[in-house]
């Protein structure tokens, strides 16, 4: 098998990553929960959650968190590093939701030896911006 | 409404307390499930063969795994002495703030953990907002660092390579369940 991978050259400022949708439902928010080892019941007990006047279960930061990885390097391919995400959590993820994930390459530039991109995203889901955030990411420049 | 609680509460901002160790060592499995929940299939966390070509020489874990390795046993209780930051959230369950939201998240890695590492990490409150108005009632923001580091790095000493931050609201609606961090 061969991966693709994404050069720095190639890469425009203002360039659009491409658009991935997710069905979201319980069992892709409780098999995150749980592989983060986040046993709070707001990630997987539907009734607890509804005792406390919330609509259902949603995804939790540690999830939000391990799709920006999944976005973006599936995006660039293995060969690029992750150096920094931020986000900003807004509208809840709930089961049944779709997640659309977009993001736009913010800014291309050199620090020291390291070919680097600023890439700014977001995931959508129906109750609105589930995140909103940035990653930093070095990409294998040619020839070097 | 009393401000003690909001008194006793920033005495604690700042306060490291005694570092700790991850409860499992960085391993495969962890990752495997990490990867198969996050739907995440690159080679580099789950294909030896790729992993064992690449300038690591094996498996990584995803770097945004990193929490993972801080969060608390739900059973049996942990035995260690009581953190600062335990000390922080049991002192707002008293003030009746059971709800914990997290609203934003920054992380920078330095280096990539793989299979054996030991992580240890130094965590501590390092900012807290007076009372504020939200759309989910009143709470405060709670801003909380984590700085991470292996068993590795210069003269048996430790070498920092993953750095976080998580702000959180903290209010008075129940997200927690009690007392389960």
């Amino acid at each position: 098998m061969t991966w693709k991978s994404l050069y720095w050259e190639d890469v425009q400022e203002g360039q659009q990553l491409p658009t991935v949708t997710m069905n979201i439902s319980c069992t892709t928010i409780v098999a995150g929960a749980i592989a983060s080892r986040d046993f709070t019941p707001v990630h997987h007990d539907r009734a607890f959650v509804q005792s406390v006047g919330m609509k259902d279960i949603f995804m939790n930061n540690a999830t939000i968190c391990g799709f920006s990885g999944k976005y973006l390097t599936d995006w660039t391919g293995p060969q690029g590093e992750l150096k920094e995400i931020s986000f900003r959590i807004g509208a809840s993820c709930f089961p049944g939701d779709t997640m659309t994930m977009t993001g736009k390459v913010a800014k291309k530039y050199t620090e020291g030896s390291e070919h680097l991109v600023d890439v700014e995203y977001e995931f959508n889901v129906p109750g609105g911006r589930n995140c909103g955030g940035k990653g930093v990411i070095a990409l294998p420049a040619r020839g070097r | 409404m009393s401000q003690e609680y909001y008194e006793e509460l920033k005495k604690l901002i700042g306060q490291g307390g005694t570092p700790r160790e991850a409860l499992d060592e960085v391993c495969k499995p962890m990752i495997r499930h990490w990867c198969e929940a996050m739907q995440d299939g690159n080679p580099l966390y789950t294909n030896e063969e790729f992993a064992r070509k690449s300038k690591y020489g094996g498996i990584i874990a995803p770097p945004t795994m990193m929490l993972t390795f801080t969060m608390p046993p739900l059973w049996p209780p942990r035995q260690d002495p009581p953190h600062p930051f335990e000390q922080f959230l049991a002192k707002l369950d008293k003030a009746g703030f059971l709800g914990i939201l997290v609203t934003n998240v920054s992380q920078k890695y330095h280096r990539p953990l793989s299979p054996g590492d030991r992580v240890t990490f130094t965590y501590k409150v390092t900012d807290m907002s007076p009372l504020k108005k939200t759309s989910l009632g009143n709470g405060h923001f709670v801003t909380t660092s984590f700085v991470f580091t292996n068993q590795k790095g210069g003269d048996g000493g430790h070498s920092e390579f993953h750095r976080l931050e998580v702000r959180h609201w903290v209010g008075r609606h129940n997200s927690r369940g009690g007392r389960n961090r």
